[in-house]
This record gives structure tokens, C-alpha cells and sequence, in this order.
């Protein structure tokens, strides 16, 4: 399999979310300035959809493409009824940022999940949540379906192909996955490998696991973030994946992205090909020559590579498998003439053997 | 006009400073903090980042939505919202803010500290005039910073002490198997040989070394001052259990108890060109409610009036994002704060655009700060330094003004 651009879509702010409308040629994109914008794909045009009071970091479709719901950092879900363009319901469900929404494979249900990074102790340790950091909500009801509880911040959240369980990673590279249907927490265990404590510059913590995504068959849960850094404000962490057999009684590590295929930057998101031979791992490249790889599902290893230039946010394989798609920023420049220029970027690639 | 003996001995100036007790705590938050997650706002502006802003104690004046404490003491605080210095990068600019001038090789100007520990202090005592609380070893720029001279032509002896954190101070405590009878002959024996040592040879080095035993001695005599264990555990749960917050604890407890000006910094966290936002939840929250616990502890015990809270770093950030998540150096309009002695209560002065791109009212440099400094602590600012064979210098150039705004 390899993947060539199509076209790169330019937008005034930062892209952080993007889904597709299911047999349209638009996408939904969540953004920087809080807009949720429905992108023409074909003619590069877009309208607003919604609009957060924050950065709209996450955008899902579901119910068939009649609906689509968003949230953002201020921490509001809103649901959005895709027929008419109107934004119907808005809830605020976290007292701080959401962090990332997804939604289960039969469009049944949301998760987002959130969480402040507060000083908890002589090192810089998070402190506890005060309000669950995982909510679970039914799509056709838009109610509180159950609320899970871990060390904030919680940074990525993921469903099971089989709807059945839902895993969720923070910070401190602590992963847990509850039982939806028990509503009960089954497997927890900690990667040390995602998370950096300053050892000069600053003493405090920094990175964890930024996306989480289970293989297509359900048994292995993969998860990305960067390695540790000695100085955390380097972004210089090496570009890391891990595998793990998380229904195993003690979960454990089965494989990880091999080192010498690996630069070093942040990896943001990761996403399968819906045949699920290939998986797609994206972010920012502080040095190496790829922010973008495809990798073999079968061994691991990266099939292809490629610089973007700019910071992956997001990334998703269409339905029908043909095309890839990824969200991302570059920098955001200081104004020309009063100007500011279009920072944000919407990437569309063509799959081809796949 | 001071004369070189003026400045060897306490002046007119530092007197009535001294009866005044007046002090000083610099929470210097290196690496350069964002005034748009701070003082200086500009939510749902482009450059705005995914933070509000909240209401503050002066109508009309708003801080980041990260310092809710801090917003209901703005009346008894001072927002410079228009600062615009020169050095882009960390080394130059923190030598630049924490001197006040510009570098005029050979030539050493003291640090802030080490004029103030002059002015304020007293060589004899016990504790340190000049005291740097700082757990973080490393800290790049800042650690090639903490390398240098500080106190510049002033001389070593107004150079700081340094702990916080793993910094300990080693060997102050009386050895447990001599006596206290003991321990002093042996310290008078040592005085009277090293004392005729320095004498007979006119040895600077044997001056040098007995001024360093004079200091432990006073060290020793105040070590449990600088036991974080001794504080109260309520107050140690006020200020956070941070490092930041347990040596800012730390630094009021030193002033309370003499000690004419403390320094506290945390290595340079605030440099944040990767992770802005994902740091800042954390780290603006923390400043937020030690200032607040420190301010109003200062208030509470009667000393706000004659203790000077400055709170700053280097430079500012960009306003505009790059494609880290990170803001970098921008010295071209930035923002601090200042509390305390001689310090206007609820005064916002200066202003940014829209954008925080440039300053819009009243830019002030590193001059106009530390002749402000200088005068709220009672110190005149434009006294001469008077060392031979030196170029004439001034405790601040050019006399550049004070921000007269912020002063009472």
C-alpha cells in the first residue's frame, strides 16, 4: 500500500478534528478558532456548522450521517443535525478541555475525555481529577450513558471494534479499559515510554499517550505519544508506538515501532486502514525524515514515510478505504500587511494497492 | 553623588531603607512566561490561544481565566502591560533583566540582587543578604546564567547564597561529637590564626576565605530558617506542593525574618516553544495561587508595605503559535507585575493592540523597571558608582524614568 496526495486544503485556522459526512464529498473539520466547518472537498469551499467558545478539538459522524457531534476545549459537547445544518443541543460536560471525542464503531455511542494537569505534589505530580474524566454518551438520547474515573489529563480515548469495551490513556502513560456493558473497569496497567519528567529546564511532567486505537480484530490495543525527553521542552521525544495484548491478565507490551525506522517528534494520532493490514501513525517530526508512515499491521515494519511540513493532528481512513485523510497546522506566522496567513491544513491522499 | 566609600558603607539611602525594613522578593520565572495566559489576554483574538479571560477586582480589567486568585487581589497589584526590551534570546536577556542594562564588556554591572542585598543588607548578618532559591541544577541558558558574576564590580561577598531543592546547605550543623565549648575555641583559635594570616601577608585569598567562614558561620546560626520541615504544614499546604510554591513559602519566611532580598526561581519551565497550553494548565494555575498565598501572607503579617513582590521574567511570547503547540521569545511587548513596597495598588499601565502584537501606551525598558525598583525601595536610582579606573557608571543609565504609575 502507499499513499499520494491528492490535494491539500488550506483553512484560516488550525485543523484538530476531521471526520467524513458518509456519502458526500464533504468532511466536517474542528478547529483552532472554535469552528466546526463542512468542507466541499471538491470545489475547497466551506460553511459553519457549529462554533465552540474554544479550540473544537474533536468532530464525529453518526446515526448514518444524520448527525454529528463535536467538543472542545471549553469543555462543551454539541450535537448537530447534519439535514438542516443546525446545532440542536450544547452541553457542558467537563469542567476542562476535551481533550478527544470518539465514537463507537456502530455510532451508538460517544466518549470524550478531559482533565487539567494540576500540581499534585513536590515534583510536579498531576493531581487527582475532581469530575470523571471519561463520559460516555448515547448518540440517539444524547444522555450521560456512564462516567469513568482516572488521573487526569486524559488524552486519548478509543471503543473496541465490538462496541463492547472502551480504553482510555493520560499523561503519566497509564491506560485503562472499562467494560461498557459491565460499566466496570477490567485491565490497568502504565507504559513508562510516552511520558518525560524534566530533568533540566523545568521540573514537571510532559507528553503521554495522545491516541489510542484497537486492531481491527479486537486484540490488541495500539497506542503513540513520544519517547522521554531529558529536556521537555526539546519536543524531541523519539517517534514511538507500542502494541499491547491488553486482555491478557496482566496486559503486556507485544511489540513497538522499530528504532531505527523512528525519528523524533511528537506522534498525535493513529488510525487504521479499514482492512486492517495498515495503520497510520502522524504527528510533527523535530528530526528524521517522516511526521507521517504508513506501517504493516502484519510486522510492524513502515512501509512508507513522508514529511508533511507541517504538525499531523488528525488522521482517518475514508470508509471505502481509497483515500487518507489528515488534519494538521503549521506555524502560525505573524501577519503580513495586517494579514495573518491560512495556518490550517486539511490533506487528502489517494490510497493505492490496497 | 555617592562616593566609593558611600557605596562601602550603607548610604543615606539604604538607611532609611533599612529603618524602613524594606525588602525584596524577586519570583523570577525564567524561560519568559506568556502575558497572554497571564496579565495580558486577548481572548478570542487569532493570537488568544484556547484560554479566557476573567473579571478581576479593577472594573474594566481582565486577567487570564488561569488566575482566578490572583484576580481578586488585583487591587493591591501592579500590571505593567507594556513592556518592550531588546534581547531575543534567554541568555542575553535574562543578564539584561536582572542587570538592567546592557553588557559593557570587561565591565560587570551587579544583579538587582546584589545592589539590593548592599543597600538593604548588613555584612554582618548571619543571614544572607543575597539568597537565590532554585531547585532546578540545570535550566540551559539559566544554568550558564547561574555560572556567572552576579555581583559584578560590587564584589564576590555580594554574591548569592544558593539552595532550594537538592541544594542543601552542607555542613552548617555543629558536629555531634564536640562539644559547643569546643566547637567556639575552635573557631576562635582558627579567627585569631587565619586573622594575623590575612594580616601579616595582606592576603586577599586568606580575606576572601575568612569572609566565606564569617558567612557559614552566620549560616549556622540560622540553618533551621532555611528547613522547609520546620514551616507549618498549613501553610505548606497554602502555597502548593510544588517546589515553586514550598520556596516561595520559603523565601516570605526568610524576609520575615531578615533577610533583605530572596530570588526565587524553578530552572526556566516557562520557555514553553513545544506544549504552550498543556503546560500552562498546570504551571499558571500554580503562579496563580502562590502569589495570591504570598500577597496576601505578606498583607496579613504588615509587611506588604515594605516588601517589594516582583514578579517577571526575561521577555514575553509570541503571539502568534508555531507548529509545536509553542509560543516563542517576543521582548517586543510583554508583561509583569509588582506588589508591595512603594508600589500603586490596582494600577494596570501600558497597553498591546488587539492582537498583543505591539505596544499601544507607555512602553518601558529595563531602565525605566529598575529605576522604578530602585525608587520603591527607597534607593536612588541615578547614584554613581564610583571605582577607579573604571568608566563612570550609575545604578541605572541615561537616568531613564521611573514608572511614576506605579509609584505611590
Amino acid at each position: 500500500m502507499k499513499i499520494e496526495l491528492n490535494k491539500e486544503i488550506k483553512l484560516p485556522s488550525a485543523a484538530l478534528g476531521v471526520c467524513e459526512i458518509p456519502g458526500e464529498d464533504h468532511l466536517l473539520v474542528s478547529c483552532f478558532d472554535g469552528s466546526i466547518l463542512k468542507l466541499n472537498t471538491k470545489d475547497e469551499t466551506w460553511e459553519e456548522l457549529g462554533k465552540h467558545g474554544s479550540y473544537a478539538s474533536g468532530i464525529v459522524t453518526c446515526l448514518d450521517g444524520t448527525m454529528a457531534v463535536s467538543a472542545g476545549y471549553d469543555g462543551v459537547i454539541q450535537w448537530h443535525d447534519l439535514k438542516n445544518g443546525k446545532t440542536f443541543a450544547v452541553e457542558k460536560i467537563h469542567p476542562f478541555w476535551s481533550w478527544q471525542l470518539k465514537v463507537s464503531h456502530d455510532t451508538r455511542m460517544v466518549a470524550s475525555v478531559s482533565g487539567q494537569y494540576l500540581c499534585g505534589g513536590y515534583k510536579y505530580e498531576p493531581a487527582a481529577e475532581k469530575d470523571p474524566s471519561i463520559k460516555v454518551f448515547n448518540t440517539k438520547t444524547q444522555e450521560l450513558v456512564c462516567a469513568f474515573t482516572h488521573l487526569p489529563p486524559v488524552l486519548s480515548v478509543a471503543f473496541s471494534p465490538d462496541n463492547r469495551h472502551l480504553a482510555a490513556g493520560n499523561m503519566m502513560g497509564d491506560i485503562k479499559v472499562w467494560n461498557l456493558e459491565m460499566g466496570r473497569l477490567v485491565r490497568e496497567w502504565n507504559s513508562p515510554d510516552f511520558t518525560s519528567w524534566g530533568v533540566i529546564k523545568s521540573h514537571h511532567y510532559i507528553g503521554g499517550i495522545f491516541d489510542l486505537s484497537f486492531s481491527l480484530d479486537g486484540n490488541r490495543l495500539l497506542a503513540c505519544g513520544m519517547g522521554p525527553m531529558r529536556d521537555p521542552m526539546a519536543g524531541n521525544g523519539k517517534q514511538t508506538w507500542q502494541e499491547f495484548d491488553w486482555n491478557a491478565d496482566t496486559p503486556v507490551k507485544t511489540r513497538e515501532i522499530i528504532d531505527h525506522e523512528r525519528g523524533r517528534g511528537l506522534m498525535e494520532t493513529l488510525s487504521f486502514h479499514p482492512k486492517g493490514k495498515v495503520f497510520c501513525m502522524a504527528g510533527r517530526m523535530a528530526q528524521g525524515n517522516w511526521n507521517t508512515a504508513l506501517f504493516s499491521n502484519e510486522t510492524g515494519e513502515l512501509l512508507q514515510g513522508l514529511d508533511n511540513k507541517i504538525r499531523i493532528t488528525r488522521s482517518t481512513f475514508s470508509d471505502d478505504g481509497k483515500q487518507l485523510i489528515l488534519t494538521g497546522a503549521k506555524s502560525q506566522g505573524s501577519p503580513k500587511d495586517g494579514k495573518w496567513s491560512k495556518f490550517g491544513s486539511v490533506l487528502i491522499y489517494d490510497v493505492k494497492d490496497a | 553623588m555617592f562616593s566609593w566609600s558611600g557605596l562601602l558603607t550603607p548610604s543615606i539611602f539604604a538607611e532609611i531603607a533599612k529603618k524602613q525594613q524594606k525588602r525584596c522578593i524577586l519570583m523570577w520565572l525564567c524561560g519568559a512566561p506568556s502575558q497572554f495566559e497571564t496579565w495580558d489576554p486577548k481572548p478570542g483574538r487569532i493570537t488568544g490561544g484556547p484560554f479566557g479571560s476573567i473579571r478581576t477586582k479593577i472594573p474594566g480589567v481582565h486577567f487570564s481565566e488561569l488566575m482566578p486568585q490572583c484576580a481578586t487581589i488585583a487591587d493591591k497589584l501592579s500590571i505593567i502591560r507594556s513592556m518592550k526590551t531588546e534581547p531575543t534570546e534567554h541568555f542575553q536577556a535574562i543578564d539584561r533583566l536582572t542587570r538592567g542594562d546592557a553588557p559593557r564588556p570587561p565591565f560587570t554591572r551587579p544583579t538587582l540582587g546584589s545592589v539590593l542585598g548592599q543597600q538593604l543588607g548588613q555584612l554582618d548578618s548571619p543571614i544572607p543578604n543575597f539568597i537565590l532559591l532554585d531547585p532546578c541544577p540545570e535550566g540551559n541558558e539559566f544554568k550558564s546564567f547561574k555560572a556567572g558574576n552576579w555581583a559584578g564590580w560590587l564584589g564576590a561577598e555580594y554574591g548569592p547564597v544558593r539552595l532550594g531543592g537538592d541544594y542543601k546547605i552542607p555542613d552548617v550543623h555543629k558536629l555531634s561529637d564536640i562539644t559547643t565549648e569546643d566547637h567556639e575555641e575552635r573557631e576562635a583559635l582558627r579567627h585569631f590564626l587565619t586573622r594575623k594570616y590575612e594580616n601579616d601577608r595582606q592576603s586577599a585569598a586568606a580575606a576572601s576565605q575568612n569572609a566565606a567562614f564569617q558567612r557559614v558561620k552566620g549560616l549556622m546560626s540560622c540553618a533551621d530558617l532555611f528547613d522547609l520541615e520546620k514551616l507549618p504544614t498549613k501553610d505548606r499546604e497554602r502555597y502548593g506542593q510544588g517546589t515553586f510554591g514550598q520556596h516561595t513559602l520559603l523565601a516570605r519566611h526568610l524576609v520575615e525574618n531578615g533577610a533583605p532580598f530572596v530570588m526565587v526561581a524553578n530552572g526556566m519551565p516557562w520557555d514553553c516553544h513545544v506544549f504552550q497550553h498543556e503546560i500552562y494548565q498546570m504551571l499558571v494555575p500554580d503562579l496563580d495561587n502562590i502569589i495570591y498565598q504570598l500577597v496576601t501572607d505578606l498583607e496579613d503579617r504588615g509587611m506588604l508595605e515594605d516588601t517589594l513582590v516582583v514578579m517577571m521574567g526575561e521577555f514575553g511570547r509570541t503571539p502568534w503559535l508555531n507548529a509545536s503547540r509553542g509560543r516563542d521569545h517576543y521582548p517586543n511587548a510583554w508583561s509583569l507585575a509588582l506588589a508591595g513596597s512603594g508600589i500603586q495598588r490596582g494600577a494596570v499601565i501600558g497597553a498591546t493592540d488587539e492582537d498583543g502584537i505591539e505596544v499601544t501606551e507607555n512602553p518601558f525598558d529595563e531602565k525605566n523597571l529598575f529605576a522604578t525598583m530602585f525608587t520603591a525601595l527607597g534607593i536612588d536610582p541615578y547614584a554613581e558608582y564610583d571605582l577607579p579606573g573604571f568608566p563612570t557608571f550609575h545604578r541605572v543609565e541615561k537616568e531613564a524614568k521611573p514608572i511614576h504609575e506605579v509609584l505611590v
